[in-house]
């Protein structure tokens, strides 16, 4: 009788949907007010003890606020790409072990599902944009898929060189097998997943489909209201799942001396946090076809030779 | 591959005045624009007839926000000229001194927009917060931060005592310093140069044909500038270097201005050097004489034009004026051809767009293309005649 309410809890409270949604809004503090330390700002300061609960509040504001449907959107995609949007990086993000062992069972090929479902949110961003039927929208969502050729290729081999060197395609058996980080074992590929990164997050540099001063908001213009909340909260869990995936495929995971795997694994993804913050706040962005010829002149040729360079290695050590 | 449009304005992120463009695109390409002006239409030159000359002096300086000293300087010249005198020599030096710490902040700030433009917001924060430091300048000069009301018909309002020239002289020092740090991230930061160079680009030929004016006809090679070319206020006296650029494109642009704010640091400190004593203002009688002047000032954005004509009588019988921005539109269509959505704002930002000066009533038929201009009673005359023929009502 215990057993399935111990597994409910665990999905939707600890360390599941709950506690996820939660982190997202916590990263999302710690990016802002660290994009602010390095703009000389403040940052959020108010809602809570040092704007803590800004991101809570800024959620809680548009919830109320009225929601506007386009006449000429369609209707259904319209409606469903909030859920999708906060439901798929969710998803992705139970397989993460966060506290040393994910919320679902894992099994070998785990990390391939998570890294198709961040494609697939890309997918939705596309959709979102067509729905809309407006011609900023529709630009941002051209974007987003032309982003998208650029990225996935390069951040798929550099999590696979992780996964060769492992011997696993499952991320728990990753973080484990990692009697050293993979970061300093593999820099190389470290480096291109946190820039594929920060396209996959549409942020600056890659922030191209939303980019303000060109197209308002890119495939986010028509949204207001509770869907436009649904599609920031979804920016925040992918945040926490991006940052969550690097930690447990190139920082080891929750493991570290003394303090138990899930203090260790909040360090390391926040540590991971502020760096993107940092790279946010360095650039000018880029433009969408400097983009993808950038990723496939530097980006991938790195990542391919992070993978042969990891396979010499197996072969001279093994 | 057909093309569409795309409706950027009145209100859009990358415009902070309201001001419309419409862009034929091809894919992501600018085939064609459309400026459209008149969102923001105040009636200014009108408002100038109704009111005195000194009066004037007031609403002119709010044609613009950010470049109002240029504007009060040259009215003031104008109608100078009116009168037949000139401004005394410590006022020259003043105004001078009042229009350069206007240019300095009108450069930062624009270098702060591009950054936000290009979507490094980082550049900007840093930028703005520096620019604050001319701010208080100016607010401790003449008690106000940006809308100074320091220039009048026949001299100036605020003099300048020594006891400000210890911190004038050090807030110059700090802008400099800041000043060399922004240039030196606008050369070697790849971001940055790789969204702006090559982009919008304006060659010196055709900048030349459209008429270009201020930093971005210097960055397109040309040589012209109203302090160099017909010296006013003090700016005989004080020697400073034309900058020009050769590159014709938005970096460009960025570096005249970077350039031109170090070299208004220099004019500053050479005015308060070299600033003699004597009175500030003059005493003039309530009109001047019958008679029309015109005037160039050289604005932040470029050369600005005044004109006034008097009857003698109390209130300006017509008052004109032609600002930089107005001039530099179709050079901003030319450049805008041929580039990316993501060049947009950078393009439009790079000539310093000030679209509150620049409202017009102008008339254009769409199917003959032809352009003209209507007076007040003109377009009185028509408005009768089409509600009489409409029943005075709207269809």
């Amino acid at each position: 009788m215990i057993e399935p309410l111990i597994a409910i809890f665990k999905i939707v409270v600890f360390p599941g949907l709950a506690f996820i949604t939660l982190l997202g809004l916590v990263y999302e503090w710690i990016d802002r007010k660290a994009v602010a330390r390095f703009q000389n700002r403040i940052g959020p300061l108010y809602a809570g003890p040092r704007g803590f609960l800004q991101p809570l509040a800024d959620f809680l504001k548009l919830m109320a606020k009225e929601d506007i449907v386009p006449t000429w959107a369609d209707k259904l995609l319209f409606n469903a790409v909030p859920l999708f949007a906060v439901t798929i990086p969710t998803l992705a993000s139970l397989y993460i072990p966060i506290t040393g062992y994910p919320v679902l069972p894992p099994f070998e090929g785990d990390l391939v599902l998570v890294v198709a479902l961040t494609t697939f949110f890309t997918i939705t961003a596309f959709i979102a944009g067509l729905a809309s039927t407006n011609r900023f929208s529709t630009i941002g969502a051209e974007r987003a898929a032309l982003q998208l050729l650029g990225f996935e290729i390069p951040m798929f081999i550099s999590v696979a060189s992780a996964a060769m060197a492992a011997g696993s395609l499952s991320i728990t058996v990753i973080a484990e097998r990692q009697f050293l980080p993979f970061a300093l074992l593999q820099p190389l590929g470290f480096a291109v997943y946190l820039i594929a990164l920060q396209a996959e997050l549409e942020r600056v540099p890659f922030d191209i489909p939303e980019a303000e001063s060109e197209i308002v908001a890119g495939w986010l213009t028509e949204f207001s209201g509770k869907k436009l909340a649904f599609l920031r909260l979804s920016a925040d869990i992918r945040l926490v799942l991006g940052a969550a995936l690097a930690t447990a495929i190139f920082l080891g995971g929750g493991s570290g001396p003394v303090l138990p795997p899930i203090v260790w694994f909040l360090i390391k993804s926040i540590a991971i946090v502020i760096v993107s913050a940092m790279l946010r706040a360095l650039f000018a962005r880029l433009r969408i076809d400097q983009m993808v010829r950038g990723a496939w002149k530097y980006l991938l040729p790195l990542s391919m030779l992070q993978l042969l360079m990891t396979k010499i290695l197996l072969l001279v050590v093994v | 591959m057909p093309t569409y449009k795309l409706p950027i304005g009145p209100q859009h992120p990358a415009i902070k005045e309201a001001f419309h463009f419409t862009f034929e695109l091809d894919g992501e390409v600018v085939v064609d624009v459309k400026p459209r002006l008149g969102n923001v239409h105040r009636g200014i030159e009108k408002g100038m007839e109704l009111r005195s000359w000194n009066q004037g002096t007031f609403l002119v300086e709010r044609i613009c926000g950010i470049c109002n000293t240029p504007h009060t300087t040259c009215y003031a010249l104008t109608v100078e000229e009116l009168y037949g005198v000139e401004a005394p020599p410590r006022a020259q030096y003043i105004r001078t001194i009042i229009n350069e710490l206007n240019r300095i902040h009108s450069h930062l700030l624009w270098i702060g927009i591009l950054g936000m433009e290009l979507g490094f917001w980082s550049y900007f924060m840093y930028v703005w917060r520096d620019r604050e430091r001319v701010m208080d300048v100016v607010e401790m000069i003449t008690g106000n931060r940006v809308t100074t009301s320091a220039i009048i018909i026949g001299g100036v309002a605020y003099d300048i005592p020594p006891h400000m020239e210890g911190t004038i002289r050090r807030a110059m020092d700090f802008l400099e310093e800041r000043t060399k740090f922004y240039k030196q991230v606008l050369e070697n930061e790849p971001t940055i140069r790789a969204r702006t160079e090559n982009v919008g680009v304006l060659n010196k030929s055709r900048a030349r044909d459209l008429c270009a004016v201020g930093p971005v006809a210097r960055a397109s090679d040309l040589k012209t500038d109203v302090r160099f070319d017909e010296p006013y206020c003090s700016y005989g006296e004080v020697p400073f270097n034309l900058i020009t650029y050769p590159y014709c494109d938005v970096y460009a642009r960025a570096l005249v201005r970077a350039d031109e704010t170090l070299e208004s640091i220099e004019i500053v400190r050479q005015c308060l050097d070299k600033m003699p004593s004597g009175p500030i203002k003059l005493r003039l009688p309530r009109a001047p004489p019958p008679g029309e002047a015109v005037n160039r000032v050289e604005a932040p954005r470029g050369e600005l034009m005044h004109y006034c004509k008097s009857d003698g009588k109390e209130k300006p019988y017509r008052f004109k004026a032609r600002t930089p921005t107005l001039a530099n539109i179709p050079a901003l269509c030319e450049m805008l051809k041929g580039y990316y959505i993501a060049d947009i704002p950078a393009i439009i930002a790079s000539i310093d767009p000030c679209y509150c000066c620049t409202e017009r009533l102008l008339f254009v038929d769409i199917n003959t293309g032809k352009k003209w201009v209507w007076t007040y009673d003109e377009l009185k005359r028509y408005s009768l005649k089409w509600n009489e023929k409409n029943g005075g009502r709207r269809r």
